[in-house]
């Protein structure tokens, strides 16, 4: 069946079987299963397509107290003020920037710190740096804004009197007022606190890859580095490239919390992203047709971004998602 | 029976759970809160009125939603057994847990309200609060007579209807205080002390008494000395924007200042661009906290509490905690005097205000009450005197005394009046707080909050304290502040409704953004660049729609002067 040998194109993804037409015999058979998926389906329904209905509000002025035949419609009103307010441009460069950079950052740091810690064969080590690295995970946003605040502080923050005693700095650094350091110290809060969770799954992906790999490429005399570039990274390739297209998704999602926890006046022109001026303009001030606008404009990025992902993913030839 | 009997059983019952699912999902929201409003406070009630029922006073529960934070009652709660026992009234509170908006934004969207909720005016305007003119006319006696003199005040100026009743500021006859809790330029009373006492008026003599101070003490109980801190974090931004308006000798209007019920913003101003100079200025020497600018509350209040911070300007409420814990920490000569300073001597000094009503707080019945009779019944049986005498001194005999017919203390019952614990057992004040109230004096001459009670507070003075009173000669920290002038009629304009959505909304919310990116910047500039910076903020000022947000105030301003004046 060889193409070299019969010289015919062999199809490598061979056609699934021909549909089986659906019968009431087979509807009778599989009743069990139907009846199983209709709680599911009815709560995705409920949950995921009937919300949507919500997004009308963005083309009205929505009143609270009225009902959906007296609510005055406005047409794309609230999506010009989004567009056309100066503000908006530079916040959607901090949403794109700090996302971005969280998703790299987050990505490599995961995937560095599941190689490394494959690589301890130390059992009760390994354990120990795995549940240390990841117990930040489990505290809220709040209290890690705050140790971050704490740490970055110019009278006894701990960034600073290490920067001091190593003489990297001659004078306490007042980080949380720069607009350049901003994105920088959201992106490393965001490895502090996640680095070690990520990296489970990774590990999870390592544990299942073929011993005999790692043997065979012993014997002909790879050593760890080759190891870790030959076998290990390829192995978990398809966890990697899933986790990444998933990511991408939700790229716009960076939020609110660290952003809005963390900056202030002087670094406002760094640390403002969409959530933020969608709660000013939009919640704040009742206005909810305006933060429904801004939910849809971020729905909108996030599902063309999750797809030319996949459809990239697609084109060199990776796994996908869709 | 069959395989094919059991299998319609499991069908049936794969259905029903399926359902079931569903319909949790469904209704969550609504059916979990009745359910555990209904439960709880009929476990409660069953436990307080036990034996005591009477059959003519029919038990009602009144389920009340507060937009702060609190901390229930104990269930044996003193105050609120004898509310139940004498009223039949019961309260099933809930404190407002996270945010307020978001929690306001789920409530209006479900029409999910209790009974009674705390003012906002996205509740107003989202339609959730019934009209209670005609209902206090006609069942509410005395809340009629109480709120009086503020009827014409209290109208929603959207629609004319009353939609809540103010909780503070409706004073039946003189206003009485010994506790300052409105902004000031605060300073730490060692320094007054160090100083010899002086009368400090001007802005520049503030400075100087705290350039001195720091210099001789570099640090306090080992901490850096702070000279001055600025707050401006989220709403607390007032510690940024507010004190050009006090430095010109005018009262506490939030974002404008009122000439002549005339509005006009003052952030671009040049009296305004003085005081930030002179901030400018401070930073060159090192007196204005690095930090300032970066830290969110918690972090402000925890360097207040060190006691290393020599002043700031502020709101006193917004720091009491700060000031608690110095009190705890037996460093009473670190907390903090207000001052009421001005640019010039020329100026008299307008901080402390007669209190004006205040419109944006207090209980608004809502749309969904069962009863509101009963509830406004209820209302009106609480702001009799006798009931305001329990709820605000306690039981006589237990909570306090009466000598000559003045009430009094003793020294175990005031330390119970400011335990935290105690209170949640024998004073019911999650409802006092946010209830209409007598505020001022009751008939027989005994002022209606106990702290005011002018024995009560020499009593309750510390050593240190009266050394300064005394010093100065003044009965309370109230007295270096000028007597106020009767409020203009529209006073202030801080609690104008602005309209939610609206340009002059958004005029607000962008002056404040500008605000807060720019004054930082200005102060933090090196003295070179400082006109620069000022100029660029002017600048950006003009682009915003001030207009809109003047034009809606002085609309307001109007209307008041014209509705309000009128009795």
């Amino acid at each position: 069946m060889d193409e070299i040998l019969t010289g015919k194109k062999v199809n490598r993804h061979p056609k699934r079987k021909k549909k089986q037409p659906i019968t009431m015999t087979l509807i009778k058979n599989q009743k069990q299963l139907i009846w199983m998926s209709v709680p599911l389906l009815l709560y995705i329904i409920l949950f995921a397509y009937v919300p949507v209905w919500g997004w009308t509000m963005a083309f009205q002025d929505y009143k609270p107290a009225k009902a959906f035949g007296e609510q005055t419609w406005v047409g794309l009103k609230h999506f010009e003020f989004l567009f056309t307010d100066d503000n908006f441009l530079r916040v959607l460069r901090n949403t794109l920037a700090m996302g971005l950079i969280n998703l790299i950052l987050g990505f490599v740091t995961a995937i560095v710190l599941a190689l490394l810690l494959n690589e301890i064969k130390n059992v009760m080590w390994k354990r120990t740096v795995q549940t240390i690295s990841y117990l930040p995970h489990f505290l809220s946003w709040i209290i890690v804004t705050g140790i971050v605040a704490t740490s970055l502080s110019v009278n006894d923050g701990i960034i600073n009197i290490v920067l001091m005693k190593l003489n990297l700095i001659d004078s306490p650094i007042l980080w949380l007022s720069e607009g350049k350091y901003f994105w920088g110290i959201v992106g490393a809060s965001n490895v502090w606190k996640e680095v070690g969770w990520s990296t489970i799954i990774y590990l999870a992906a390592i544990a299942s890859i073929d011993p005999a790999l790692y043997e065979a490429a012993e014997i002909d005399g790879a050593n760890r580095y080759r190891k870790m570039f030959n076998v290990t990274l390829p192995g978990i390739k398809a966890t990697i490239v899933i986790l990444l297209i998933m990511s991408i998704g939700h790229v716009l999602d960076v939020g609110f919390e660290v952003p809005y926890l963390l900056g202030n006046g002087l670094v406002m022109d760094w640390s403002e992203t969409i959530d933020i001026f969608v709660l000013k303009y939009g919640i704040a001030q009742g206005n909810y047709s305006l933060a429904t606008a801004g939910g849809i404009f971020k729905t909108v990025v996030s599902v063309t971004l999750l797809l030319l992902a996949n459809w990239t993913s697609k084109r060199l030839g990776e796994e996908r998602l869709l | 029976m069959g395989g094919k009997s059991i299998s319609k059983f499991k069908l049936s019952l794969i259905a029903v759970l399926s359902l079931s699912f569903a319909l949790a999902g469904c209704g969550g929201n609504n059916s979990s809160n009745t359910a555990k409003g209904e439960n709880k406070p009929a476990e409660t009630t069953a436990a307080t009125a036990a034996g005591t029922e009477d059959n003519k006073i029919e038990p009602f529960e009144v389920s009340i939603f507060l937009g702060e934070a609190g901390q229930q009652p104990t269930p044996d709660n003193k105050i609120y057994k004898m509310i139940k026992e004498k009223t039949g009234a019961s309260f099933n509170f809930e404190f407002l847990a996270g945010d307020l908006n978001q929690k306001l934004g789920v409530m209006i969207a479900g029409s999910d309200y209790p009974d009674l909720m705390t003012s906002n005016t996205k509740l107003t305007g989202a339609g959730a609060f019934i009209p209670l003119e005609d209902l206090i006319e006609e069942h509410a006696p005395n809340l009629k007579a109480h709120y009086a003199d503020y009827w014409n005040m209290m109208k929603d100026p959207n629609d004319g209807h009353i939609y809540t009743l103010p909780n503070y500021g409706a004073y039946n006859g003189k206003m009485s205080t010994t506790y300052y809790s409105g902004p000031a330029f605060w300073i730490q009373k060692a320094i007054l002390k160090d100083a010899g006492y002086p009368t400090v008026k001007t802005l520049d003599e503030y400075f100087d008494l705290i350039v001195k101070y720091k210099e001789k003490n570099p640090t306090i109980d080992g901490t850096p000395t702070i000279g001055f801190e600025i707050l401006n974090n989220d709403w607390r931004n007032w510690g940024l924007f507010n004190a050009p308006q006090h430095l010109i000798g005018h009262p506490n209007d939030g974002g404008v200042v009122v000439n002549d019920n005339v509005a006009e913003i003052f952030a671009d101003k040049d009296y305004a661009k003085q005081y930030y100079k002179k901030l400018n200025e401070m930073n060159q020497l090192g007196i204005i906290d690095q930090e300032t600018f970066v830290q969110n509350y918690d972090q402000y209040l925890a360097k207040l509490s060190s006691g290393a911070v020599l002043g700031m300007f502020d709101q006193h409420w917004n720091f009491g905690k700060a000031e608690d814990s110095l009190t705890t920490q037996k460093k009473d000569e670190r907390t903090y005097v207000g001052l009421p300073l001005v640019f010039d001597t020329n100026t008299k000094d307008y901080y402390l205000d007669r209190p004006a009503l205040n419109l944006n707080n207090g209980f608004g019945i809502t749309v969904n009450a069962k009863d509101p009779v009963k509830i406004i019944k209820l209302m009106d049986t609480l702001i009799q005197e006798d009931w305001q005498k329990i709820l605000t001194w306690g039981i006589e005999g237990e909570d306090y005394q009466v000598e000559n017919g003045r009430f009094i203390r003793n020294q175990e019952q005031r330390d119970n009046a400011v335990d935290a614990t105690w209170k949640l057992g024998n004073k019911a004040e999650a409802w006092y707080a946010t209830a209409p109230k007598l505020q001022g004096y009751f008939k027989d001459g005994n002022s209606t909050d106990a702290a005011a009670q002018p024995e009560e507070y020499k009593a309750g003075l510390k050593a240190y304290d009266k050394e300064i009173l005394d010093a100065y000669g003044f009965n309370s920290y109230v007295d270096f502040f000028s007597e106020p002038e009767p409020n203009p009629v529209a006073y202030p304009a801080w609690s104008i409704d602005l309209v939610e959505g609206s340009d002059a909304k958004i005029s607000e919310t962008k002056l404040n953004e500008l605000r807060t990116k720019y004054l930082p910047k200005a102060i933090l500039a090196s003295p070179s660049d400082f006109d620069k910076v000022w100029n660029d903020f002017v600048g950006e000022i003009g682009k915003v729609n001030v207009k809109a947000y003047e034009d809606r105030i002085n609309e307001q301003l109007k209307w008041r002067f014209d509705t309000w004046s009128v009795k």
